[in-house]
């Protein structure tokens, strides 16, 4: 790890209606992956275009490679911007847009291109409009690491990618990052940051909740599972199994909340007769979020 | 930058070949149709009478007969037709350089690029003014290659057929500064395109009116069709009085808005 390369300080933007984003303060260093985590409207996307210099801090400052790219025009062509909803003239081809892009950055490395085009899947030849929301992705994924940056930005990157495609770009990302690069990655999705991510930083109508370890983080995650086994199982089976908040066994079946690791709940479980099957069941991220929020929350009252 | 500029000029291609057929159609038809008004003295004394502010509208003061070719030219062509299809190509353009490509969400990724904004604005603007030539290019060539055969060249030179062409042109650049400075300060191409059609609009009108309404005279000096109308580029030639105000409201109105456009939020 090295110095920051994405720092964020105070980081404030108020539109007429609504404070977007509130004295968010974040770094992300050379060679981290940090996951920007949050609900739809949390102010996600308004750092990250601050960052990029498209809107500008009511208050506060941000700052990328030492330098805002608001002002520094040069400083752009070392990062890779991702917006969120991605949109580019119909009419142009995937190729049309990096060999463009490719100039402006001062130089198309096509062998590059072409092997990103490639690990992707991606038609270069087919217009922007012609293409599925998928296949659109993949040309915004591309052209944000065709000059190898040094700083990715990415806001909801794997939207719309089906699940081959996506472990083919984390792996791209995670390859940016061991070269050195700085990636902030946004997403609502726990799993998918859960596998890339070094760090998490949690937002909340445009306040930071929380930062911390991917790995401190799980250990706070409420999962429900479902269990099943090849006979009924007895009713009170998960009463004293620590980790589990929440138990219901009806007949052969078992659903449970468990806080942090699971391997207890397994192991009653398994001990109790023969279990057929483990699967997950409902959001992570949303019992996550409910039980940071209100952590939150009580701490601004207890203050 | 230059790639900017051509991918500007890439995207309005197909749109320039039909504007260019267009206007050279229309202007071989009125062309193609001046022999049939060319002796015809009743149409010269039908329009004897016309009230001075639409004779001032039609190009048709000064003594221009409508029978006589800078008179046909004028009232059927150089003082409205041209410049209404310059204004509504230019001033469509020109809402697209910022305003339209933002409210399209295409412009913020183009500027994540190592190009400011005002770059971006600048090369598109002057892929606008590329275009806007070779618009009025082909328009002037087709009534010069045409004046000969119709006899429309009796009394006019190739170079007042082509500086009438330009003053059109620098009507609707007029136009499109402003549809280019709202757009570049605000970012939104709807109050773009109605400001600037609004005073194309008010402008003409204006005009018109002001040979009946001696109040309305003091805004003469800042309209572009009293500009256009009074210098009367067909007899006169491109004289400074036809250039320079349309060019230096140009400049002006761009040099004012970019600042605005460098330091405001862009729309998402």
């Amino acid at each position: 790890m090295s110095a920051p390369v994405i720092v964020c300080d105070g980081l404030t933007k108020r539109f007429p209606a609504v404070t977007a984003v509130s004295e968010l303060s974040l770094t992300v260093a050379g060679g981290e992956i940090v996951g920007f985590l949050g609900p739809n409207g949390a102010g996600k996307t308004t750092t990250m275009r601050m960052l990029i210099g498209a809107l500008r801090p009511t208050a506060g400052r941000c700052s990328v490679l030492g330098g805002s790219l608001a002002r520094d025009v040069a400083l752009r062509r070392r990062v890779g911007y991702l917006p969120g909803d991605l949109r580019v003239d119909p009419a142009m081809t995937g190729a049309q847009l990096f060999a463009w892009f490719g100039r402006l950055r001062g130089g198309v490395d096509a062998a590059r291109v072409e092997g990103l085009v490639q690990r992707l899947g991606l038609d270069p030849s087919r217009p922007f409009g012609a293409l599925s929301k998928g296949n659109r992705q993949k040309v915004g994924i591309v052209q944000a690491l065709q000059h190898d940056p040094e700083v990715l930005i990415l806001d909801e990157p794997s939207t719309g990618l089906d699940p081959l495609v996506q472990r083919e770009f984390l792996a791209l990302v995670r390859q940016a990052a061991e070269r050195g690069a700085a990636v902030l990655f946004s997403s609502h999705v726990l799993p998918e940051v859960e596998r890339i991510a070094d760090r998490v930083a949690i937002v909340r109508a445009g306040k930071l909740v929380t930062e911390s370890t991917v790995g401190d983080l799980l250990d706070r995650t409420r999962r429900h599972l479902e269990l099943r086994f090849a006979d009924p199982a007895p009713a009170h089976l998960f009463d004293r199994v620590p980790g589990v908040v929440a138990a219901d066994v009806d007949g052969r079946i078992a659903t449970l909340a468990v806080d942090g690791p699971v391997g207890p709940a397994l192991r009653a479980a398994t001990e109790a007769g023969t279990l057929l099957r483990v699967n997950p069941a409902g959001d992570d991220l949303e019992d996550l979020f409910v039980s940071l929020y209100q952590r939150s929350d009580q701490s601004m009252e207890v203050h | 930058m230059y790639s900017v500029v051509s991918q500007a000029l890439r995207r309005r291609r197909t749109s320039l070949l039909w504007w260019s057929i267009g206007l050279a159609g229309l202007a071989a038809l009125l062309a193609a149709a001046y022999p049939t008004v060319r002796g015809n003295s009743e149409l010269d004394r039908t329009f004897a009478n016309l009230p001075p502010g639409v004779e001032n509208l039609l190009g048709l003061g000064n003594g221009n007969l409508l029978t006589s070719p800078a008179g046909y030219l004028n009232s059927q062509f150089f003082a409205n037709i041209l410049p209404v299809m310059l204004l509504i190509f230019a001033v469509g353009m020109a809402a697209w350089t910022i305003a339209g490509d933002e409210a399209a969400g295409t412009l913020e990724l183009l500027v994540a690029n190592p190009i400011s904004r005002v770059r971006v604005a600048l090369a598109r603007l002057a892929a606008l003014l590329t275009l806007l030539a070779v618009l009025t290019a082909v328009s002037a060539a087709t009534l010069i290659a045409l004046a000969p055969v119709t006899g429309l060249d009796k009394g006019l030179t190739a170079g007042r057929l082509a500086a009438a062409t330009v003053a059109a042109a620098l009507l609707a650049l007029a136009f499109a500064a402003v549809a280019f400075a709202v757009g570049a300060a605000t970012g939104r191409r709807p109050a773009a395109l109605a400001t600037a059609s609004a005073l194309a609009v008010a402008g003409y009108a204006v005009e018109g009116l002001a040979h009946q309404v001696p109040a309305l005279r003091p805004l003469r000096a800042g309209n572009p069709w009293h500009w256009l109308l009074a210098a009367d580029p067909l007899r006169h030639g491109l004289t400074w009085q036809a250039w320079a105000p349309p060019i230096a409201l140009t400049v002006l109105l761009v040099a004012a808005s970019l600042p605005r456009l460098a330091h405001r939020d862009l729309h998402g």
